[in-house]
C-alpha cells in the first residue's frame, strides 16, 4: 500500500517537474542545444519505426528507367541539393545550423528502401525541416528523385560535378480535376498552403497569427478580401489569385492548384 | 511535449506592453461606431447590434497586422483607413461614411482595445 502511495507521489512529481520547466522557459528550445542522447534515440526510432509502417503497401514503377534518373537529376539540385549536399557537395549554410542537421543522401539511398524514401519525400518529417513535397511535386517527379538517389550514391564527387543535367519535359498543363471537392483533404491543404500562418481558422491547429481577419463564419460572408462578392465559384478564384482582383493586397499568390483551391473552399465552406 | 509547448508558445505571446494611441476617447468611439453603422457590415464586440458579416469581423482587430489586407495596422492608418477606405484600396467595397478626422481618432481609441 504504501509503496503504490510512494509510485503516485513520485509520477506526480515528475509530471509536475516536467510542467514547470516548460513554464518557466528553462527548456532549452535553440537550434544550437542537440537533445540528450536518450531523447535523440527515442525521437529518431519513433521515426524510423513510422517510416517503415506508413511506406507499406507503396509500390515503385521502374527505377533503373535512364529518362527517370535523368529528371530526378536536375530535379535534386533544385530542391534537395541545398539541405542534403551531394558528392563533395557540402549544404548550403543556413542547413548546417538546422537540428537536426538534414543527413546525406548518399548514405539513405543505401540504407531505406525506394518505397521509403517516396513516402518521406512526399509526406515530409514535421518537427526535422524535412518538407512535404506532395503538394509541390508530381508523384512522377518525386520518384524521379527517388530513383536518382542510388545512382548519385555510387558517384564520386567528380563525376557529381562533371555531370550534366537537363530539366525534365514541362509538366502537362493542369486538367480540370474530376474528383468531387473534400473538405478533408482541405484541411491537409490549408497546412500545407500556410493559411493557418496569417488567418485564425475554428478547427485548424496552428500559428493563427492575426495577420489577416479571421476565417469564423467566412461561408457567410458578404465579400472576399473586401473585393469580391462571396460565392463558392469566387472563393476557389480568390484562393488561387488575389492579387488578380484586390492588386494591392498582402495576400500572395501561394500557388495553390484549382483541385486544392476547390477543397480548400470545401472546409471553408463549413464554417457558417 | 508539443502541448507543453504549445501552452509555452501561447502564454508567452502575452505581454502587457499599453496600445499605442491617438489620444482619442475609446467611450465616445464606441458610440460613434454605432452611429456610423460599422456594425451593420461588421461584428463588433461591446457595440449594439454590431453582428455584421459583410467585411471581417473586429474582434481582436487591435492585433491584426493588416486594414483591410492592403494597409499595415497602425493608429494612424487606421484613422485614414476608417475615413478614406479608398485611398488605401480603390476596389474595397468599404464605403467612406464621412467620418471626421475626431470622430476617427475615437473610434481608432476603441478599436485598439479589442485584442
Amino acid at each position: 500500500m504504501r509503496c503504490r502511495f510512494i509510485i503516485a507521489g513520485v509520477g506526480l512529481a515528475a509530471v509536475l517537474g516536467a510542467g514547470i520547466t516548460v513554464y518557466a522557459g528553462w527548456y532549452d528550445i535553440s537550434a544550437t542545444d542537440q537533445h540528450l542522447a536518450p531523447t535523440y534515440w527515442l525521437l529518431d526510432t519513433g521515426m524510423r519505426r513510422s517510416i517503415k509502417y506508413r511506406a507499406r503497401g507503396i509500390a515503385a514503377p521502374d527505377l533503373a528507367d535512364p529518362a527517370r534518373i535523368r529528371d530526378g537529376a536536375f530535379l535534386y539540385r533544385q530542391h534537395c541539393l541545398q539541405c542534403h549536399g551531394a558528392p563533395g557537395v557540402a549544404p548550403a549554410p543556413f542547413a548546417l545550423g538546422m537540428t537536426p542537421v538534414p543527413v546525406p543522401l548518399v548514405h539513405t539511398a543505401r540504407s531505406w528502401t525506394p518505397a521509403e524514401m517516396f513516402w518521406v519525400v512526399k509526406e515530409g518529417i514535421k518537427m526535422t525541416g524535412m518538407p512535404a513535397w506532395k503538394y509541390r511535386l508530381s508523384d512522377e517527379h518525386i520518384w524521379a528523385v527517388v530513383a536518382y538517389l542510388p545512382a548519385m550514391a555510387h558517384m564520386t564527387p567528380e563525376q557529381f560535378a562533371r555531370a550534366r543535367v537537363f530539366p525534365p519535359q514541362p509538366a502537362s498543363p493542369e486538367e480540370a480535376p474530376s474528383v468531387e471537392p473534400s473538405a478533408k483533404r482541405g484541411v491537409e491543404a490549408i497546412n500545407q498552403y500556410a493559411c493557418v500562418t496569417c488567418h485564425e481558422i475554428p478547427g485548424i491547429v496552428g500559428a493563427n497569427a492575426p495577420v489577416g481577419p479571421t476565417l469564423a463564419g467566412v461561408a457567410s460572408r458578404v465579400m472576399l478580401g473586401g473585393v469580391l462578392p462571396n460565392s463558392p465559384e469566387n472563393m476557389v478564384r480568390w484562393l488561387r489569385t488575389p492579387p488578380h482582383f484586390a492588386p494591392l493586397t498582402a495576400m500572395p499568390d501561394l500557388g495553390v492548384t484549382e483541385r486544392d483551391a476547390r477543397d480548400i473552399a470545401a472546409y471553408l465552406a463549413t464554417l457558417k | 511535449m508539443r502541448l507543453a509547448l504549445a501552452i509555452a508558445l501561447v502564454l508567452s505571446g502575452c505581454s502587457g506592453e499599453a496600445p499605442p494611441s491617438l489620444g482619442g476617447n475609446p467611450e465616445n468611439g464606441k458610440l460613434l461606431l454605432r452611429q456610423f453603422a460599422c456594425g451593420s457590415c461588421h461584428s463588433i464586440p461591446g457595440v449594439a447590434n454590431a453582428s455584421g458579416n459583410v467585411g471581417p469581423p473586429l474582434a481582436g482587430v487591435a492585433k491584426r497586422v493588416y486594414l483591410g489586407g492592403v494597409l499595415p495596422n497602425t493608429p494612424e492608418n487606421m484613422a485614414s483607413f476608417i475615413r478614406e477606405p479608398h485611398k488605401a484600396d480603390p476596389r474595397t467595397a468599404m464605403p467612406a461614411m464621412g467620418v471626421t478626422e475626431a470622430h476617427a481618432r475615437d473610434m481608432v481609441a476603441y478599436l485598439y482595445t479589442l485584442k
